[in-house]
């Protein structure tokens, strides 16, 4: 029986613990006291993917039939995947993904079924690569369907989206029109967090900038408390793209929704001690642990992103379910909450966060400045439920050397959002009204979206507004370690130490605050009392 | 950047490199139970760690123990007829125990002899669990979960010839009083049908009690006595075996404070006396497990 998470209290028995920062990590010995949240163990994965992966498929939840009952020749089949931003870091080969897609078209093939389409389902993230596709659904797929039946979704392709109205709220429905027009849909999801999966697959993976702008705002990500907490009334991006799936559903959009879960074994066994709680870790492992950092440290910055770029999740799937959008939905969060779940009991005045070195959006690619706001203010501090770990008006500490670093094929409105907009102003709001429609349909952001592997480029505006609730609920946010410049465009502060940090955070929370240092990752909900 | 030397500097006294690893208070409830051995100690039973182990005991300890303590052994005539393997037992006061034990076995004892050992005090780290198998052929036994883990292990040293020496009380008295004796020795000996030697370690407690690293100056007097080996009857469970190994360490503390027929008059009596010590305060049982043993030998002129 794996573990439950629990709430650590710092005391002189507690080793130095284990933060992560960017492309590298470090041993930081905590006050007395310090509360520290660590993650369940690892769930074991089930014993038979197959047969799970069939079960699925033949026994759906929800009024949904058997998907081979759903299969008839002359149909349009359509079939749409999550892309490259889950599972983090990347799942060891193969990907649960290739699993999933070859006994749906297996099935598919044998119920005559002619019209098959792939999408990868990007919305407005970068396209993927060729290669990144094909690692992600096996060769046999690939070399069955690309690049003619399996591509990247088109956000930007006026003949490749179907209007569909809107949503009683007077949400704008924009998805792709294959998917629109299909008989079925069948969408094959990786569910890493909360946020991820049910109606937000189809109703945002698909959809185009006219649609996101009605969820992916400041207002609703300031309503949306938290991201990670899918509860009707608690999520306002979560509830919008509902009523948006259950409109795709009244305009006859079928979809067969297949999700999974994964559990938290997040790095490979030569990086063990990652997984590890510090005071069990084996000398072996703090042998591993100083000969890693101090190569790390040393090793020129190409060949560090090299190596955590190589690192592969050993993840292993702890659940698979098929059928209706909301029952496999709600049995998907269900799987997820018994490998993230941590009851925390109240909160606390400065929370501690190590930023580490791979978000949804740097796969494979650089982590700038504002991709660590977001992941930093945006998913970690929104890694809760009920209550945010930190009060209102207290101090987040992350740890992260936030280089002035961007790539500048995936990233180009970024490297102009960060000169250009955060220059002039940090409020979410006057960003909004200011800049991004200028951004967002700028044809050149557009022609690289579509042609190159650019985020489209309203994207930044999307990440800045990920962290709009974070910034807005702390009063202060300290980066230990952060570059200058580049933290102060951000328009936080930086430490050289969390010594520092606790001390310049004294003047917002007092000289005795209460400390929790969330240890993530593997990734965690704390569901705060 | 810190240097390599502050960072290992920093790992060393964080992770308490060198000593016993501790876990956090609040994480205790969550500590993980280990299946495994852990530190393999079956090297240490090969004839070449044997013989390193006797020339350890025989060449350091023995003198050493000679040197600090005062030391007398008696009964050790008792294991001359003996068939092996046998389950060694005493009470239990002091880290002198196994040790005196170890050192006061007959050659053909030694040879053959291993000490079960808490593996969450003797098998914590790399140089205290070497140090454990090597001088005592040591296995580990896990206390937490009740010996279950060690009785595998103790049935396969058993079967492959070797005694065993075993602490039923299983840890050390902090008073000098017998404490209650788990069941665990008294299995495995029902269990495997061999016969159970008891000890007496009288003054151990008086020399190195619990918290002392080395042993009082002054030479301290310090007993051990072996008695008779006990075997379990026809039908006799564990509880009742127990009983009589407890029974069987109090007579050889009345012998050695008064005389073998005299102590012997008084088990036939029922009227062995009890080393439960007195009942009441904690310091009364600390008051009267301290009193120093009287020296047997004539008190030398000048102290």
């Amino acid at each position: 029986m794996p573990r439950p998470g629990f709430v650590l209290e710092v005391d002189e028995r507690t080793p130095p613990l284990l933060v992560h920062e960017g492309e590298g990590f470090r041993l930081e010995r905590f006050p007395l006291g310090t509360r520290v949240i660590y993650p369940p163990d690892p769930l074991p994965g089930v014993p038979d993917l197959d047969a799970e992966i069939r079960r699925a498929l033949l026994h759906p939840l929800g009024d949904a039939k058997p998907l081979p009952e759903l299969l008839f020749p002359g149909m349009r089949l359509t079939i749409a995947i999550d892309d490259i931003s889950i599972p983090l870091p990347p799942m060891r080969l193969p990907d649960v993904r290739q699993r999933i897609l070859e006994h749906v078209i297996e099935l598919a093939a044998r119920r005559g079924v002619e019209d098959v389409e792939l999408i990868v389902a990007t919305a407005l993230h970068r396209r993927m690569t060729p290669r990144e596709i094909r690692r992600m659904v096996g060769e046999r797929v690939f070399r069955s369907f690309w690049p003619d039946r399996l591509a990247n979704f088109d956000a930007e392709d006026p003949g490749a989206l179907a209007d569909l109205g809107t949503t009683d709220h007077g949400e704008e429905v924009e998805i792709s029109r294959r998917a629109a027009e299909s008989d079925l849909v069948v969408y094959v999801n990786v569910n890493l967090v909360a946020m991820d999966g049910g109606h937000k697959s189809v109703a945002v993976g698909l959809a185009s900038y006219r649609s996101l702008r009605h969820h992916h705002n400041v207002h609703t990500m300031l309503n949306s408390r938290s991201y990670m907490d899918p509860r009707e009334g608690r999520s306002a991006i979560n509830d919008s793209a509902v009523r948006m799936g259950r409109h795709l559903a009244a305009c006859g959009v079928k979809v067969f929704q297949i999700e999974t879960t994964l559990n938290s074994e997040t790095f490979p066994s030569n990086l063990g001690f990652l997984n590890r709680r510090e005071w069990e870790w084996s000398a072996a492992d703090q042998a591993l642990m100083v000969a890693a950092k101090k190569a790390n440290d040393l090793a020129p910055p190409r060949i560090r992103r090299e190596f955590f770029r190589r690192i592969e999740a050993p993840y292993k799937v702890t659940g698979i379910n098929g059928g209706e959008v909301e029952a496999v939905h709600a049995r998907t969060l269900e799987n997820l909450h018994r490998q993230q779940l941590v009851e925390v009991e109240g909160q606390t005045d400065i929370a501690v966060f190590g930023v580490p070195y791979l978000g949804p959006y740097n796969v494979n690619s650089i982590l700038n400045p504002i991709l660590v706001h977001c992941l930093g203010l945006g998913y970690l501090f929104n890694m809760y439920r009920n209550r945010p770990i930190v009060r209102e008006g207290g101090v987040a500490i992350l740890f992260h050397p936030v280089p002035w670093e961007f790539h500048q094929v995936h990233h180009p409105s970024y490297i102009d959002f960060f000169e250009e907009v955060l220059a002039e102003t940090t409020d979410p709001a006057t960003i909004e009204q200011k800049f991004e429609e200028r951004y967002a349909t700028d044809p050149w952001y557009i022609h690289l979206y579509r042609t190159s592997y650019a985020y489209h480029g309203v994207h930044p505006f999307y990440m800045w507004y990920w962290g709009a609730h974070g910034r807005d609920h702390v009063k202060d946010v300290i980066f230990v370690g952060g570059q200058p410049s580049s933290v102060a465009r951000l328009g936080y502060r930086r430490a050289d130490s969390l010594r520092d940090a606790l001390e310049m955070a004294s003047d917002t929370v007092g000289s005795s605050p209460s400390i929790t240092y969330f240890h993530a990752p593997p990734i965690m909900i704390a569901d705060v009392r | 950047m810190a240097g390599w030397r502050d960072e290992l500097r920093s790992m060393a006294t964080g992770f308490r490199w060198g000593r016993r690893p501790l876990v956090p208070r609040s994480a205790e409830p969550f500590v993980e139970e280990v299946d495994d051995e852990g530190f393999p100690t079956d090297w240490a039973r090969t004839k070449v760690g044997t013989a390193a182990r006797r020339a350890i005991l025989n060449g350091a300890m023995l003198p050493l123990v000679r040197h600090e303590l005062s030391l007398r052994v008696y009964g050790t005539e008792l294991l001359e007829d003996l068939e092996g393997p046998v389950i060694f037992f005493s009470n239990h006061s002091s880290h002198l125990d196994a040790t005196l034990i170890m050192c006061t076995l007959p050659d053909r004892w030694q040879r053959t002899t291993a000490v079960g050992a808490a593996r969450d005090y003797f098998f914590d780290v790399w140089w205290r669990q070497a140090f454990v198998a090597l001088v005592y052929g040591g296995f580990a036994i896990d206390r937490a979960r009740g010996g279950a883990g060690a009785i595998e292990k103790a049935r396969q040293l058993v079967r492959d010839g070797w005694s065993l020496v075993l602490f039923p009380e299983g840890t050390r008295s902090i008073d000098g009083h017998l404490q209650r004796f788990r069941h665990g020795a008294a299995r495995l000996a029902i269990d495997l049908g061999v016969q159970l030697v008891p000890i007496a370690i009288i003054g151990a407690y008086q020399a190195m009690p619990k918290g002392r690293p080395w042993p009082r100056p002054g030479r301290p007097p310090v007993t051990v006595r072996y008695g008779r080996a006990i075997g379990p009857l026809e039908g006799e469970g564990h509880q009742a075996l127990s009983r009589r190994m407890r029974q069987a360490v109090e007579e050889l503390f009345d012998e050695d404070r008064t005389s073998w027929f005299e102590a012997l008059q008084r088990s036939a009596r029922g009227q062995t006396p009890s080393l439960a010590g007195p009942q009441g305060a904690a310091w009364r049982r600390t008051w009267e497990g301290t009193r120093p043993v009287p020296r047997r030998s004539r008190p030398r002129a000048w102290g």
